[in-house]
């Protein structure tokens, strides 16, 4: 029985502990960079010389669009020589996300950057944090504004709503049926966007008429059912809107194996690498998003800045290395317009 | 069979899941930055009351020999009802709480009519009523409703701290733990629970009121729910249709975990606790120490099967070496509600 | 009539169903519809046929979600690394047999509980998979990948009647073959089946391992319908599969049901999110149908045995 017993967690420590002491060389490393990279001290956390820690949450792990961001981040992090942390909940869930924050709490950061499933829900956490010193700003999708210092906005949800709206407009030249694919109808930003959607179609596309409205799970496989049911059971729709980023390659495989190319456009909110493909061989119209890398380079710009007090309440504009400069309105950092990669540019892209 | 062989295996396991935990906390307190500390042994106590409240009642499920893999879906529509009732329905939050507690009374309810009359495998019913709780959510909210601003007597509940230390729901399920011990452990009704998990045929010849028992640990289960629904929204300040996925099987995860067969007839509650101790620490810990959240799963995966492995190789080992000759029938799967 | 009372009940609410569509919705039966309705049904009948043989054996796997998506990311990423797809299809074939041999060689060989196992590596693969592919799609596959380079209607085809040939080898394998008669034998008594000169664990282990290459099979079958694969394929398939096999009347205590009865347990399931699309449901009622579909037709069951 002893035997047992003491020989299985010895076990379990090689184990954990192979795991445990993997962290110590990119530490060093980083803490390396720290030294060229910054001079201030962190007013919060940390005395003078130590490198900042920036702890980078992303709505869910596993998902390309954040895979992009981080990519960025962990570019800015270079530049600047601060340690990043980076994780997140492996499923889009405000609890797990609210659990991660307040272990990051305990743990001691200097900023948290996190982009929110859920404004009320994350808001609690973030406010804990601010209490205990440390620096909080948002990206992606905001928290309540008295839960963080700065919102780095890459397009608000009309700025969305309005773009593909006026895209779908363009396309159907102002009247038709259309449909969305959403990932889930649970999801707290997609919910936003399709009030935003409905909202500038009822004011200005009188004529434009939304006929199904279905959820994928996230999955594209889901999604390329989802979009041949909706095309065959509504034989008008002559355009999907996918607003989750696994179903535009989804929907667009779906109207390119029925043979709708051209007949059925397809366009949505999605990376670039995911839709080349389709958008080259012309069965997707339009993809639109930001610049996802930059938004992760700037928003680590931003928090590093406003944990070294560069960044204060009022300020007009931001410059975040050779990033460039960016406007700031109130309390919003703002990255700039969504951007529409079509068959002529989407080539320049790799993210 | 006498009850001293019983009770020395569950210490047995108890034992070493208690070892794994102060492996996990040697470990975590070189590794992770604030580890070893009062606040975060709090934190992490605050954090595992949801899945604890589900797994300590779902321990004397597994007893029986039955499951529940509803219970994170029931979460989410307790939390949904709640939302509703106060928000669109007007009602004080108490009176709110009142009923939710009822719909999760209610659904438990549902789940026992199925399992216990029609004689179907708890596996089945509550694989149905996972589906059915949670889209009786979505379909209440359009998927599209979240409930907030709840008041901040409520909120209290879940967020403050008792003399500023203990987190404000810990007497909550410390006291459904303790009622949950001694209910399986030091009453006729647990014995009973054990007797039918060892074999319903056997329990009801003994005149045990088989339905009946097992009706009660399945209402008990909907009721941990609908208060676990509570809980959750009072710590994460909003209600909606996606609470609590996935968290029927951390729970169960902790159950198995903590030495409870799930066959049924054997295990305890205090190894359930420890179980979703082992877990958060894990948890808590590997984020602490700066590792991704994945590595959390993987480990816990692999736990789940070191401790079993560990239990299955040490009785085969002892039962050698009591010089039996019978090794204990260690793969005997019987769900006992299905004929 | 009695004996096979599930897979007349399934049967004929899955004919009420067409029927339905038939006068509401006769699109449903277009060509292109019907064949993306089927394409998409058949690894999920093709898993669904593993898993009656596990559950044959009283045991379950709830790993098959997550094996899947292992087993397309590896035909992605061996296709994408210049393998001829024969090969490609016999390595995930091999790679998915190899993870159902974990499975298997820890429920039969240790003897641990079946559901545990196999929820532990549910959550294992998910996560390694999760932590080593970031959520990438497997892009830039060769043209010989998608419809295994044959073109759309043939591809379409070779998925519709490999999947037939699993089934109906199964079908033959289960009622006219010895092996077919272990399995029954134990999956309804496993010390009768022993003391009559069947060695459980092997069985046990072999439907496991079966179960695990027909994941790989199907994993192919698949990704092959697309472009690219995306690592989060498969997810929710445990719960699709464990469904269609229980409401096709196969008894989770072991040792009752057949193929025909999965298969319209599959085919029922498989039609209700298109219908739904077809009937114009709104969709937020979609999960409270498909939980108050699998709680009917098991209750329906149920209520005839209690009344016996």
């Amino acid at each position: 029985m002893n035997r047992f017993l003491s020989l299985l967690p010895a076990l379990l420590v090689l184990a954990l502990a192979s795991v445990g002491c993997k962290p110590s060389a990119p530490d060093t490393a980083g803490a390396a960079q720290t030294k060229t990279g910054s001079d201030a001290a962190a007013p919060a956390g940390g005395g003078a010389g130590k490198a900042l820690t920036i702890a980078f949450l992303p709505k869910s792990k596993g998902n390309a669009y954040f895979i992009a961001a981080r990519q960025g981040a962990e570019q800015a992090a270079k530049e600047l020589g601060i340690k990043l942390l980076y994780d997140g909940p492996t499923e889009p869930d405000p609890a797990k996300q609210n659990e991660i924050v307040e272990t990051w709490i305990t743990r001691g950061v200097d900023v948290i950057a996190a982009a929110c499933e859920n404004r009320e829900g994350i808001s609690t956490a973030l406010r804990k944090a601010q209490s205990r010193g440390i620096k909080v700003v948002t990206f992606d999708a905001d928290a309540l504004p008295d839960a963080r210092s700065f919102f780095v906005n890459q397009a608000t949800p009309e700025g969305i709503g309005n773009a593909l709206t006026d895209e779908a407009a363009r396309l159907l030249n102002g009247s038709g049926e259309y449909a969305i694919i959403t990932a889930s109808l649970t999801a707290g930003n997609m919910i936003e966007w399709q009030k935003a959607i409905e909202k500038r179609n009822a004011e200005k596309y009188p004529n434009l008429k939304r006929v199904a409205l279905r959820p994928c799970d996230d999955l594209k496989d889901k999604a390329f059912a989802e979009a041949t049911a909706i095309l065959n059971a509504n034989p008008n729709v002559k355009l999907l809107m996918n607003i989750c980023s696994p179903a535009v390659p989804g929907a667009a495989e779906a109207v390119k194996q029925a043979g709708k190319a051209g007949q059925v456009k397809v366009i949505g909110l999605g990376l670039p690498n995911e839709n080349k493909r389709y958008v080259k061989e012309g069965v997707t119209d339009t993809v639109i998003l930001w610049r996802v890398v930059d938004l992760g380079r700037l928003t680590i710009h931003v928090a590093a800045a406003t944990a070294r007090g560069e960044l204060k309440p009022g300020a007009t504009q931001f410059t975040a290395g050779a990033l460039g400069s960016f406007k700031v309105s109130g309390d919003n950092v703002l990255l700039g317009e969504p951007f529409k990669f079509t068959k002529d540019n989407i080539d320049q892209f790799d993210f | 069979m006498s009850a001293m062989p019983m009770r020395r295996t569950w210490l047995r396991s108890e034992a070493f899941l208690l070892a794994v935990l102060v492996v996990e906390i040697a470990i975590f307190s070189r590794t992770g930055t604030q580890f070893f500390s009062g606040t975060n042994a709090m934190e992490i106590l605050r954090l595992s009351v949801e899945i604890g409240l589900l797994a300590v009642v779902m321990t004397p499920v597994v007893l029986t020999g039955g499951i529940d893999l509803s219970v994170g879906s029931l979460l989410g529509l307790c939390a949904v009802c709640f939302g509703k009732l106060w928000r669109d329905g007007g009602m004080p939050w108490p009176a709110a709480a009142g009923l939710s507690l009822i719909v999760g009374l209610t659904a438990g309810g549902l789940n026992a009519a199925l399992i216990t009359r029609l004689r179907l495998p708890p596996l089945i019913v509550t694989l149905g009523s996972l589906s059915l709780f949670r889209g009786l959510a979505e379909a209440l909210t359009r998927g599209v409703d979240n409930f907030t601003g709840f008041p901040p007597d409520f909120l209290a509940w879940g967020q403050g701290y008792l003399g500023g230390v203990v987190p404000a729901q810990a007497p909550l399920w410390l006291g459904v733990a303790v009622g949950m011990t001694l209910l399986v452990h030091n009453t006729v009704f647990g014995r009973a629970l054990r007797a039918i998990g060892h074999s319903p045929e056997g329990a009801r010849h003994a005149g045990i009121a088989v339905e009946r028992c097992t009706a009660v640990v399945y209402l008990l289960s909907g009721l941990a729910a609908a208060l676990a629904a509570l809980v959750y929204v009072a710590r994460v300040g909003q209600a909606k249709a996606d609470a609590g996925t996935g968290y029927e099987l951390l729970a169960i995860t902790a159950v198995v975990l903590g030495g409870t067969s799930i066959f049924g007839g054997t295990g305890s509650v205090i190894g359930t606790l420890l179980g979703v101790a082992a877990l958060a620490v894990l948890r808590n810990g590997l984020q602490l120490s700066d590792q991704p959240g994945e590595l959390a799963g993987i480990l816990t995966g692999a736990l789940l099967l070191v401790v079993l492995t560990a239990e299955v190789v040490f009785k085969k080992f002892s039962a050698r070496r009591r010089g039996s000759s019978t090794l204990p029938a260690s793969n005997s799967p019987s769900n006992p509600a299905s004929s | 009539m009695k004996r096979y009372g599930r897979e007349l009940s399934v049967t004929a609410s899955l004919g009420a169903l067409l029927l339905l569509l038939a006068v509401v919705a006769p699109a449903f039966f277009g060509r292109q519809q019907l064949l993306t309705t089927l394409t998409a049904a058949a690894p999920v009948l093709v898993v669904a046929c593993g898993m009656t043989l596990v559950v044959l054996t009283r045991q379950i796997d709830i790993s098959v979600g997550s094996q899947f998506a292992l087993c397309s990311v590896a035909a992605g990423l061996l296709a994408r690394a210049g393998w001829p797809m024969p090969a490609v299809i016999l390595a995930v074939l091999a790679g998915g047999a190899l993870l159902g041999a974990f499975n298997g060689l820890l429920v039969a060989g240790l003897g641990l509980p079946s559901i545990v196992v196999t929820l532990a590596t549910f959550v294992t693969w998910r996560e390694t998979l999760r932590w080593w592919r970031e959520g990438e799609f497997v892009k830039d596959l060769p043209d010989r990948f998608q419809w295994l380079g044959l073109g759309q209607s043939s591809g379409q085809l070779f998925i519709l009647l490999a999947a037939a040939a699993v089934f109906a080898l199964l079908v033959y394998g289960l009622r006219r073959s010895a092996v077919g008669r272990f399995v029954y034998a134990v999956g309804s008594d496993r010390e009768a089946a022993r003391l009559s000169g069947i060695r459980p664990e092997w069985v046990t282990w072999g439907t496991f391992v079966t179960l695990g290459a027909l994941v790989g099979v199907a994993a192919v079958l698949n990704a092959i319908r697309f472009a690219d694969v995306d690592p989060k394929t498969g997810t929710g398939l445990e719960m699709q599969v464990v469904a269609g096999v229980v409401v096709g009347g196969v008894a989770v205590s072991g040792g009752r049901g057949t193929l025909w009865g999965v298969l319209a347990g599959v085919l029922l399931l498989a039609c209700i999110a298109p219908a739904l699309v077809f009937l114009k449901f709104p969709p937020q009622w979609e999960k409270a149908i498909q939980g108050a579909i699998i709680l009917v037709a098991v209750a329906a069951d149920g209520s005839r045995r209690a009344r016996r």
